[in-house]
């Protein structure tokens, strides 16, 4: 019954919450800022969402909530910089070429995968389109603010924009399937260039019709209207950052030198199981790298893989954050992080960097968020160990300075919405739900199920 | 020999009368509704007054009023008359098109015809009208007598049309075509595009091109020379009255996150916004009010908990509750709570003062009187209810110069009920449709016998009537305890369905089962008189309305 009373009470502070911004003094905690060391014994001021001190013997200003965080560990709140919680939906995979799309008009904020990542550190992901397509929809950053009631408010405001391409085995199998292009890694560099070359012609075509249009007297007919052709012209004018799935070297080094091609600079690539093959040729182009810390073998491309990637990858100057991929690993990214310590002997502050301001750097964000600074967003995870200790259990999430993760009131039943047609069976809600590891292919379940009924001969 | 000839030729005379006299247009369209309760509007009422109807308007309201000598008097003693109610949105009457089965994909599910995408925004929802469809009377004796249809399609079905629930043509029907440009969030199957995401981002794009569009034609309009001609577009084109806001986009939006996904796209494009089926809107009622949308509630509400499952928390035993109980009761308890915020949302636009009125594409018309009930019990005000069922939508859709209150000068849409129409013994007893009545005979419920004894175990054939046609089925019933289980195939469904909720009270016998197809279920309800070894009833079968149906057992 208590927990039901605490229940209602956090849920009803939580939706109270929204867009607010909370204003906590978060003392006595060793601070890990990441990007300017740590500082033992600190005081943390937030007000209305923002750092606006990092000292030792803060007093709190009047009414200020205080966090005793003496004995704890403060660092900036984790970004993932490779999600897909809390989407309805994933791929839009029926074209090669879909970068109209965008997976903002899908945010579900009632998933309560948010509140677990929360529960992990967690307070940004990149939640991304899927892989089934060579030129995917666009992604959108988003801020763990549990409780909100609307998508909208999830959405990190200011964020930069990003977009999902892919390449290798899943957007060539989606062409094979279908019988359409792309088929082999030769088609996706082809659909990629071809939309590329009718992006800028695009671009050209409206340049042209605005310019003439300031004549005085000028009567004509503008070029076609076409969300997927401006979006492609948004990415050739550099207003867009691409996050290629990638896999394979070769592949790799092949989207960089579309890129040059075409004058594209931001690039991020995604699991880049091979990234450590061609570091410096990332490090030179200016690429970064988001990775996973020792995961492979799931398909035929990714079985060169090591677990030294993101290390070597690091120490050739490539900007390198790990990456959950999965609403389960999103939980303890940090353990993630720890692994490059394994393998590879990183620094505290590097095998932090790649889950918090590197990640950060990737999105877009990094002067928002990614470290403990004086102006960045009160984005904060409290553990009671070193967040790279296997011991360390993360205590506290704050986000834009409110506390959306408590452990210690962290009632059994977070869902917001209720649905009054479930059915209530309590051996079916404790078999282990399993995730699908690979979101990436989610919403393509109507190709399997055409392969299954033998229509696509 | 000579004899049979005559009975034949005297039955042959006498059908031809009967059918003839069918077609005979009625002796008067003259109705005199008197010593009758008068809710003119809510908040509006005369006591024991008259109504007259002439020729499908209403002409007098009140009390003292002159009965002209050729009227039919009903003596509606009593009872109490309100203005015909108006549905927002469904697709009553509507045709729905035959399923493609085995449908192919394309050879390139990335560009399909905008037909297979579901985009077919210039069909017009008056070529797919069935005046004989069953849907318009069941909808019509829920006291309902205009109705906002659309058609069946995908994301853009095309356009809606407002029509009065009796007529003999669909033109008839009719009052207003293209009332507004219906519209869902609904993918297509395995082409693009099929998820909200592409469905979102190909709106966009269609009503950007929809404006650039029409820029440049009324440009070339103005003068054609030395322009390059515009090329006609039908699916561009039926987004033009939108656009120069003359009617609304009609948006089925059920769920919270698709209210919200529409309010997006309006809020991205500035288009007239209707929503419409909203079943779960009450956290975006402020979003929903700073986007001036107009809103139509689903008259749709989920099923209350069996008591059985509502236990209050308290055990009547002291015995401890096991962990998994205790969770089972907090969950259930979490699921009453879902419940009551789904009934209570027309009380919550209610009190923040959001007009709205009730749309019933999903909702069972016999399931009208029992949801408001519950609606009024959760906080909605009668008032508020009747206004939106009449004024309300009158308003919304623009007749209220024709429709919406009983005042001389509107269309004759009248319902009478026996008593006052939110009291729960009330039923309805006479609706009028553009002065044209139907009288519902009060249905002996009680046909069945609570004390008969029947045994229903064995397999039983049974046929359905549909505007289909027939279809045959087998159900095999089996003694499990002092319950039975069962299973349902027919001639659509060859492969058995498993029965649920069989309940055999006497010789009433109802019951439930699912029939899928893939992703798609669909509920079937039946509910039958056994007599022997035959029964005869009704089956719902979803949204696909009621039908009757037969059954007769199989021998041993």
């Amino acid at each position: 019954m208590k927990k039901i009373i605490l229940l209602f009470c956090l849920l009803g502070a939580l939706r109270g919450q929204a867009q607010d911004k909370g204003t906590v003094l978060i003392k006595g905690g060793t601070v890990l800022t990441v990007t300017k060391g740590t500082l033992e014994n600190t005081d943390v001021l937030i007000k209305d969402g923002k750092i606006t001190q990092i000292a030792k013997g803060i007093a709190a200003p009047a009414g200020t909530r205080v966090i005793d965080a003496s004995g704890l560990f403060v660092m900036p709140g984790i970004i993932d910089a490779h999600s897909h919680i809390a989407l309805d939906a994933i791929n839009e995979g029926t074209n090669a070429i879909t970068p109209e799309v965008h997976v903002a008009d899908a945010i579900n904020p009632f998933e309560v995968d948010i509140y677990r990542a929360l529960a992990g550190g967690c307070t940004i992901s990149h939640a991304m389109h899927g892989s089934a397509n060579s030129i995917g929809g666009q992604c959108q950053t988003i801020k763990h603010r549990y409780g909100v009631l609307d998508g909208e408010q999830l959405k990190m405001e200011g964020a930069a924009r990003t977009i999902k391409f892919a390449l290798g085995e899943n957007p060539t199998g989606h062409g094979r399937r279908d019988g359409v292009q792309p088929q082999t890694r030769m088609g996706v560099e082809f659909v990629i260039r071809q939309a590329f070359a009718e992006g800028k012609e695009y671009l050209e075509a409206w340049d042209k019709y605005n310019k003439a249009k300031l004549t005085k007297g000028f009567r004509g007919a503008p070029p076609a209207y076409s969300l997927r052709l401006e979006t492609i012209a948004d990415i050739l004018k550099g207003n867009i950052i691409i996050h290629c799935h990638s896999y394979r070297a070769d592949e790799i080094n092949m989207l960089m030198n579309v890129c040059r091609d075409f004058g594209i600079k931001r690039v991020v690539f995604q699991h880049t199981n091979e990234g450590f093959k061609v570091a410096p040729e990332l490090a030179k182009f200016g690429a970064m790298a988001s990775v996973f810390a020792d995961w492979w073998a799931y398909k035929l491309e990714v079985y060169y893989s090591t677990a030294y990637n993101a290390a070597i990858l690091a120490r050739n100057g490539v900007v390198t954050s790990i990456n959950s991929d999965s609403p389960d690993l999103i939980r303890h990214l940090y353990h993630e992080a720890g692994k490059t310590q394994k393998y590879g002997n990183l620094s505290d502050d590097e095998a932090l960097a790649m889950i918090t301001i590197n990640a950060a750097k990737q999105l877009g964000i990094e002067s928002r968020v990614g470290s403990l600074e004086v102006g960045k967003d009160g984005d904060v995870a409290i553990f009671n160990g070193h967040p790279l200790s296997i011991y360390g259990i993360p205590q506290i999430t704050l986000v834009d300075g409110l506390v959306r993760f408590d452990r210690e009131k962290d009632p059994a039943d977070m869902r917001l919405l209720v649905d009054p047609k479930e059915t209530i069976d309590i051996p079916t809600i404790h078999k282990a739900t399993t995730h699908n590891h690979e979101n990436c292919m989610q919403n393509m379940e109507w190709l399997l199920n055409v392969k299954m009924f033998g229509l696509n001969r | 020999m000579r004899n049979s000839a005559c009975w034949t030729c005297l039955l042959l005379a006498l059908s031809l009368s009967l059918s003839a006299q069918d077609d005979l247009p009625p002796v008067t369209r003259t109705y005199a509704i008197t010593h009758v309760n008068i809710v003119q509007a809510p908040g509006r009422k005369i006591d024991m007054g008259t109504v007259v109807l002439k020729d499908g308007v209403i002409t007098a309201v009140g009390k003292g009023v002159a009965i002209p000598p050729e009227a039919i008097v009903i003596k509606a003693d009593s009872m109490y008359v309100y203005a015909g109610f108006i549905d927002g949105l469904s697709r009553t009457g509507v045709i729905r098109p035959k399923e493609e089965t085995n449908r192919e994909r394309p050879k390139d599910p990335g560009n399909p015809t905008p037909e297979r995408a579901g985009i077919t925004p210039q069909v017009d929802v008056r070529y797919a009208l069935n005046p004989a469809d069953k849907s318009i009377e069941d909808l019509r004796q829920a006291g309902f007598a205009i109705s906002q249809v659309v058609p069946y399609g995908g994301m853009l079905p095309g356009s809606g049309a407002l029509i009065l629930l009796s007529g003999k043509s669909a033109d008839q029907l009719v009052i207003q075509t293209k009332s507004a440009l219906y519209a869902e969030l609904t993918g297509a199957s395995g082409v693009y595009p099929n998820t909200v995401i592409g469905v979102m981002a190909k709106w966009r794009d269609l009503y950007r091109n929809a404006v650039q569009s029409k820029n440049y034609e009324s440009l070339y309009a103005s003068n054609r020379s030395g322009l390059e001609r515009p090329v006609t577009d039908r699916n561009l084109e039926a987004f033009y009255p939108v656009i120069d806001q003359k009617i609304p986009v009609l948006f089925k939006a059920e769920k919270l996150l698709e209210v919200q996904r529409v309010l997006t796209l309006k809020n991205d494009l500035k288009f007239p916004l209707t929503l419409a089926e909203v079943k779960e809107g009450w956290h975006a009622i402020p979003k929903i009010k700073a986007s001036g949308a107009s809103v139509f509630l689903s008259l749709d509400l989920p099923e209350e908990m069996k008591k059985d499952e509502k236990k209050d928390g308290k055990k009547k035993d002291d015995k401890p509750r096991t962990a998994a109980e205790t969770e089972k009761e907090q969950l259930e308890k979490r699921r009453a709570e879902a419940i009551s915020h789904y009934t209570a949302q027309a009380a919550a636009f209610q009190k923040a003062g959001v007009r709205f009125g009730f749309s019933m594409l999903n909702a069972k018309p016999k399931d009208v009187h029992a949801n408001l009930r519950r609606m009024i019990a959760a906080g909605l005000s009668e008032d508020a209810a009747l206004a939106a069922l009449t004024t309300s939508p009158a308003q919304l859709l623009g007749i209220s110069d024709r429709a919406g209150t009983v005042d001389p000068g509107k269309m004759a849409n009248l319902v009478i009920s026996d008593k006052p129409f939110f009291s729960e013994k009330a039923k309805i007893r006479y609706v009028f449709v553009d002065g044209a009545m139907t009288k519902l005979e009060i249905k002996e419920t009680k046909k069945s016998d609570p004390n008969a004894k029947v045994e229903i175990e064995g397999t039983w054939n049974t046929t359905t009537q549909s505007p289909q046609g027939t279809t045959t089925g087998k159900l095999v019933f089996k003694k499990d305890g002092s319950g039975y289980t069962g299973t349902a195939s027919s001639s659509m469904s060859p492969d058995p369905f498993p029965l649920k909720d069989i309940v055999l009270e006497g010789n009433a016998l109802s019951f439930k089962y699912t029939m899928s197809f893939g992703s798609r279920s669909i509920d079937v309800e039946i509910s039958v008189t056994v007599e022997g070894d035959s029964f005869k009833g009704n089956t719902s079968v979803g949204s696909f309305g009621s039908f009757p149906v037969e059954g007769t057992k199989n021998p041993k």
